[in-house]
């Protein structure tokens, strides 16, 4: 049945992904529902939310947030996006992957137009989407129900539909982005910064007054027009149009280019725009001593350099972006921290302490760091099990060099990377915090930046362990979850009163909360001690394994 | 002459998937040995052994006297190794991949890979993944050349080459041969096995079927003969006639096709007792004797494609 069409075929492809990212958000979405009632037990925790919200407006419009779809809408903002994670991955391997594998050849060698061929791919694709859109639109009605919320299954299926919009602009986007590149990673890379791109243009309106017109240039401004599951606001019939506009421009754009160029080649961009050709000489056009080339180590350095920059930039960025936006909110944060209770605990536990204000507050947004350095690792370590499916590392097998070798010099590099960005990130904040003025322990803010290197280690040695057996998809697939559900249990599970056993099955609370009491030296040793258990059961594996497609 | 490859017992299975089952044989120094099979034979699988890319289940292989597993990198300081399906990092240029596996083997002689480049014509400028099967298997081909292995292990070396730079391939393998080097050449193609082999190896469903010098392998092979009578003559006097294995009358009852196994002397003093008009014999080539060992029943083998080789 899944073989009589390209439509099943593809869909066939997404029907764990639908299950994944639609019951993993959906499933997100509940959670934060099911924990709204313990946040406004009293008048004053009720008021203490609201003011809390609106103080950290400039992330998220908080309209209503005293109710149970208010609240989510508020806290789930535009984090909900990360399934547009899904459609940006899957439309820029769409057509672009396939080319890549050289199985599109022979799917066009059929009796079937170019353009039937991508629109019955799109279609599943949509149909995928619109899966994920009704997993979660009906675990958000669950939620709701659960604490009688006063929004109805209408309100969250367009909540899902909303959603589905926008992740498919982002899907059309990758899909007309990679008919310009040769690469299906380098399409999904710049869709990625585009998505980030985006979502700053939509902040800007609610922190600089009058902007409205700039933001208005991002989708997600359209995307946050609709607040289905608060029912005094509701949808906005226009922004899911232009919504739907946009998917149906950008997918037709790039359907029409894929019709009329090379297949395995690209667009052509105006001459202008086009890098400098280089007249080659066969005889002169060997390399002589490009440094990434000496050794396994410096080339698989090579290969994580570009990645490195751009989660550096994020992870840094990020860090010291919090650093400012902390000092900027002191007077506020310190005023409702002290007047709420309720806030008070809340920040407690995931921030970890009361020592102060803009450490505490701090300490609780640094816990962001381990789980995108983790993230990072989950991509280094994919990329090596992908590198053994494709067949790469037949070759380097066949030069004098053991499998040891191989793999620890991989690893090695991947640490040095994973060092560097953490020191960046704590040369970062320290800048922030000397340039704002925030007065933060230095040994403590470098314990916070620094810790990161073990789980991110710990996340990367488990990656190379399981592709030991399991195909990088698998591989890939089962890390994600991890995060997924440690990201799960340290950021919902305090809110929904997880015991301290339940939450020490995370990864993510061996960071503890080093910016305000230090780092946990037994605590980082122990992650440190799993991820060299890993390394060494996954380096066993290896050196016996069999090297294969 | 000493052993350069001693295969003894060798034995690799994938699950219920057949890969090979107790392959023995061995390659002299200084030799050209073939090793032949259709697809899903166990060529690569066996190659992949003698690569330690794979763990036997049991029997041993030693390369030069070593253990091809425990001692794989002592072994891949002597070997240059083309796969048959070659992955190459498409981030990197033809030369970029060159200097990385010359570096890997501990530096090359740059003037050799230059004149490796020149003759197979190679652009070592453009990203690998721009290069057309043909050119990846060029860059297979001077990566494997390029440190002057003593032994060269190579699954199906000349496959997506054009004549003309087979032929250059061939002149390539000369060389080596009369330096002194060691050649293990997979194929199916049997005219390039019969024009560079001193010995080949069948290998049929995972199995050795046969092992010897090209010239052995022709010794068992069938005359196919051709005779034109003036007269029409019945296929009866012919048949059973010592190795005369089938005959076939034509249309026009003058004319015999007779295929035979080993000498035609019978035939010959059969035939002569009518009025020959022609006698036409040729002998077979390897393709020949191949298909023999790869039929069933007068049924060519099935591909095992799906069996990881």
């Amino acid at each position: 049945m899944w073989f009589t069409s390209v439509y099943l075929k593809t869909l066939r492809e997404a029907r764990i992904a639908i299950l994944g990212w639609g019951l993993g958000m959906g499933l997100l979405l509940y959670a934060v529902l099911s924990a709204y009632p313990a946040l406004v037990e009293t008048p004053q925790a009720r008021a203490s939310l609201v003011s809390l919200s609106s103080s950290f407006a400039w992330l998220a419009e908080p309209v209503a947030v005293d109710t149970p779809g208010g609240y989510a809408t508020f806290k789930y903002g535009f984090t909900i996006l990360i399934v547009a994670l899904w459609p940006l991955l899957a439309c820029s391997r769409l057509l672009r992957g396939e080319e890549e594998r050289g199985t599109l050849d022979v799917l066009l060698s059929l009796p079937r137009g170019r353009r039937r061929v991508a629109l019955e791919k799109l279609a599943a694709v949509w149909t995928a989407l619109a899966g994920m859109g009704l997993i979660i639109g009906l675990l958000t009605f669950a939620g709701g129900n659960h604490v009688n919320a006063d929004f109805g299954l209408g309100d969250s299926l367009l909540f899902g539909l909303n959603i589905v919009l926008v992740c498919g602009v982002f899907g059309s986007l990758a899909l007309l982005i990679s008919q310009f590149t040769q690469e299906r990673s380098t399409a999904a890379g710049l869709t990625g910064g585009l998505l980030l791109v985006f979502i700053i243009i939509d902040m800007v309106h609610r922190i600089i007054p009058d902007t409205d017109w700039f933001s208005r240039l991002s989708p997600i401004y359209y995307y946050n027009l609709s607040k289905a599951i608060i029912p005094k606001y509701g949808v906005h019939p226009g922004a899911l149009l232009v919504l739907l506009a946009l998917n149906i421009l950008l997918s037709g754009v790039a359907l029409v280019l894929f019709e009329r160029r090379d297949i395995g080649g690209t667009v052509a961009i105006p001459r202008w725009l086009r890098p400098p050709e280089r007249a080659s000489q066969p005889a002169y056009a060997l390399p002589v001593n490009a440094w990434s080339l000496r050794s396994i180590y410096t080339r698989s350095l090579g290969m994580i350099i570009a990645p490195a920059c751009w989660w550096t930039l994020g992870i840094a960025g990020f860090a010291a972006w919090m650093v400012v936006v902390v000092q900027q909110t002191e007077e506020k944060m310190a005023t409702l921290y002290t007047s709420s209770p309720l806030l008070k605990g809340f920040l407690t536990k995931v921030g970890g302490g009361d020592i102060n204000t803009n450490a505490t507050i701090l300490s609780a947004l640094f816990i962001l760091l381990p789980l995108l350095m983790m993230a990072f690792a989950v991509t280094q370590a994919s990329r090596w099990s992908a590198d053994e499916e494709d067949g790469l590392q037949e070759l380097v097998l066949a030069t004098p060099q053991s499998r040891l070798t191989v793999l620890l010099a991989r690893f090695g590099a991947l640490t040095t990377a994973v060092v560097i960005m953490s020191l960046l990130t704590l040369a970062a904040t320290v800048l922030a915090s000397t340039a704002t003025g925030l007065k933060l322990d230095v040994g403590n803010l470098a314990a916070a930046t620094l810790s990161i290197i073990p789980l991110g280690l710990l996340m990367a040695a488990f990656g190379y362990l399981f592709s030991g057996w399991l195909s990088t998809a698998l591989d890939t697939g089962i890390l994600s979850f991890l995060l997924v559900i440690w990201f799960f249990i340290s950021f919902v599970g305090p809110e929904l009163n997880m015991s301290d056993s339940t939450l020490r099955l995370s990864a993510l609370y061996y960071y503890g909360t080093p910016l305000l009491h230090g780092l946990p030296l037994w605590n980082t040793l122990g992650v440190l001690a799993v991820a060299i258990v890993a390394l060494i059961l996954a380096s066993a594996r290896f050196v016996r394994k069999d090297i294969g497609r | 002459m000493t052993e350069m490859i001693e295969v003894n017992s060798l034995t690799k299975r994938y699950g219920n998937k057949r890969g090979i089952n107790d392959v023995s044989f061995q390659v002299a120094e200084g030799e050209v040995f073939g090793f032949l099979g259709p697809n899903g034979a166990g060529k690569s699988t066996t190659i992949r052994l003698l690569m330690a890319l794979l763990r036997a289940n049991s029997g041993t292989a030693s390369i030069a006297g070593l253990d091809v597993w425990q001692q794989s990198v002592e072994i891949k300081r002597l070997v240059g190794y083309l796969p048959g399906e070659l992955a190459l990092d498409p981030r990197l240029t033809g030369g970029q991949i060159l200097e990385y596996f010359g570096h890997l083997r501990g530096g090359v002689d740059q003037a050799y890979l230059k004149q490796l480049i020149a003759r197979l014509n190679f652009d070592p400028s453009r990203k690998s993944r721009q290069y057309s099967s043909g050119n990846k298997r060029k860059l297979g081909i001077i990566q494997a050349f390029m440190h002057r292995p003593r032994l060269l292990i190579l699954d199906e070396p000349t496959s997506g080459l054009d004549p003309l730079h087979q032929q250059e391939f061939d002149r390539m393998l000369e060389e080596v041969r009369n330096a002194g080097c060691t050649v293990f050449l997979s194929s199916h193609i049997l005219t390039e096995v019969e024009q560079t082999c001193n010995r080949v190896a069948i290998i049929r469903e995972g199995q050795i079927v046969r092992v010897g010098l090209i010239e052995d392998l022709k010794d068992i092979k069938r005359h196919e003969i051709t005779i034109i009578f003036a007269e029409p003559v019945s296929s009866e006097a012919f048949k059973g006639l010592t190795g005369v294995e089938k005959v076939d009358t034509l249309a026009d009852g003058h004319t015999l096709h007779l295929s035979v196994q080993g000498p035609a002397d019978a035939v010959v003093k059969a035939a002569a007792q009518y009025s020959v008009v022609s006698l036409n014999s040729h002998e077979p080539s390897l393709e020949d004797i191949f298909m023999h060992y790869y039929e069933n029943d007068g049924q060519p083998v099935k591909e095992a494609s799906h069996v990881v080789h």
